[in-house]
């Protein structure tokens, strides 16, 4: 009987673990092989999208910080928006995928601008057709990095201050001095609008490289 | 389509990535160095550039080393919080390089110092 029970449960895993194979397997078909600079201009594609809805949180957060009446609503304000800003920098750190994918597409370009060099193959109108695009692709990953470049040090710099003043806060708060909690918390909201308007900047100006 | 046997392995993963959060570090490197030492954070080579790299980095305290010659040489420990950067200077110029924190923690030497965030 315990048998039966134990070769029973055994079937029922190995099915279990085959339905997940047979589940994986047409996805990592569906995969393809894709270069990494076509990588990079999906994912920039989704970043674009993605900072679109946490650039509204963020314009939703400076607005309603102006009503609030109490530290304590404040702090917790500043804690969501922290929490928004450190979305925004997770996407565009130094060893996030992004960047790693905007440093292998430029390491591409290059390659191929120096094979294509050696190359005897083709005709040079041809040639120079392919080195032209590839100088084209190269001039815009590099321009799509600084601008992730400066999109990361204006998040680093949004998200130091608002956990700079978040402590501020609480300094005063032990201290009992409420009042002046307050004003800091309300003069936020400028700093808070700068960001956004960055942030919008920023997204204007994102390219995807080859689009 | 619904794949279970990807779906919930994933949405684990997520909920325990989630409980303990990330956090950020920020390193400067103090630049009038050509060369710069080889850094690591716990057991991770960094690809630290002159200026500023900014870090994801799980929640808790890592180590950062630098290659010393001989072996690995403790800087600092970094304490990471979520959602917060803990900012770190390093300056090459020194040997072996200095840690010096925005925020420090704990009291002075090397084996002892810590930035927090």
């Amino acid at each position: 009987m315990r048998s039966r029970i134990t070769r029973g449960a055994l079937q029922i895993t190995a099915a279990v673990f085959s339905l997940a194979l047979l589940a994986a397997a047409p996805a990592a078909r569906a995969q393809p092989q894709t270069s990494p600079d076509v990588q990079f201009s999906q994912q920039l594609d989704e970043l674009k999208k993605s900072f679109t809805d946490v650039g509204r949180q963020i314009d939703e957060s400076a607005k309603s910080i102006d009503t609030i009446k109490t530290p304590e609503e404040g702090r917790k304000s500043i804690e969501e928006l922290r929490g928004q800003v450190a979305k925004l920098l997770a996407a565009v750190a130094d060893n996030g995928e992004i960047s790693r994918l905007g440093a292998r597409a430029l390491a591409l370009a290059e390659e191929k601008l120096k094979a294509l060099e050696r190359e005897n193959r083709f005709k040079p109108e041809e040639k120079q057709y392919l080195v032209n695009r590839w100088r084209e692709l190269r001039t815009a990953t590099e321009a799509a990095i600084r601008d992730l470049d400066g999109a990361r040090k204006d998040f680093a710099e949004l998200l130091r201050s608002l956990q700079t003043s978040e402590d501020y806060i609480d300094e005063l708060m032990q201290i009992r001095e409420h009042e002046k909690a307050l004003q800091v918390i309300h003069q936020l909201s400028d700093g808070i609008r700068e960001a956004s308007v960055k942030l919008k900047k920023l997204l204007g100006s994102i390219k995807p490289p080859g689009s | 389509m619904f794949r279970p046997g990807i779906v919930a392995p994933t949405l684990l993963l997520l909920a325990s990535c989630n409980q303990a959060g990330t956090g950020y570090i920020e390193l400067k490197m103090v630049p009038g160095t050509a060369r710069l030492p080889a850094l690591y954070l716990e057991a991770d080579r960094l690809e630290a550039k002159p200026g500023v790299t900014v870090l994801r980095q799980p929640v808790g305290t890592a180590r950062l080393q630098a290659d010393g010659g001989d072996g690995k040489v403790l800087l600092c420990h970094v304490v990471v919080k979520k959602n917060r950067i803990t900012t770190v200077t390093v300056s090459p110029l020194e040997r072996p390089p200095r840690c010096q924190c925005e925020r420090p923690s704990g009291t002075e030497g090397a084996a002892s110092r810590t930035c927090i965030g």
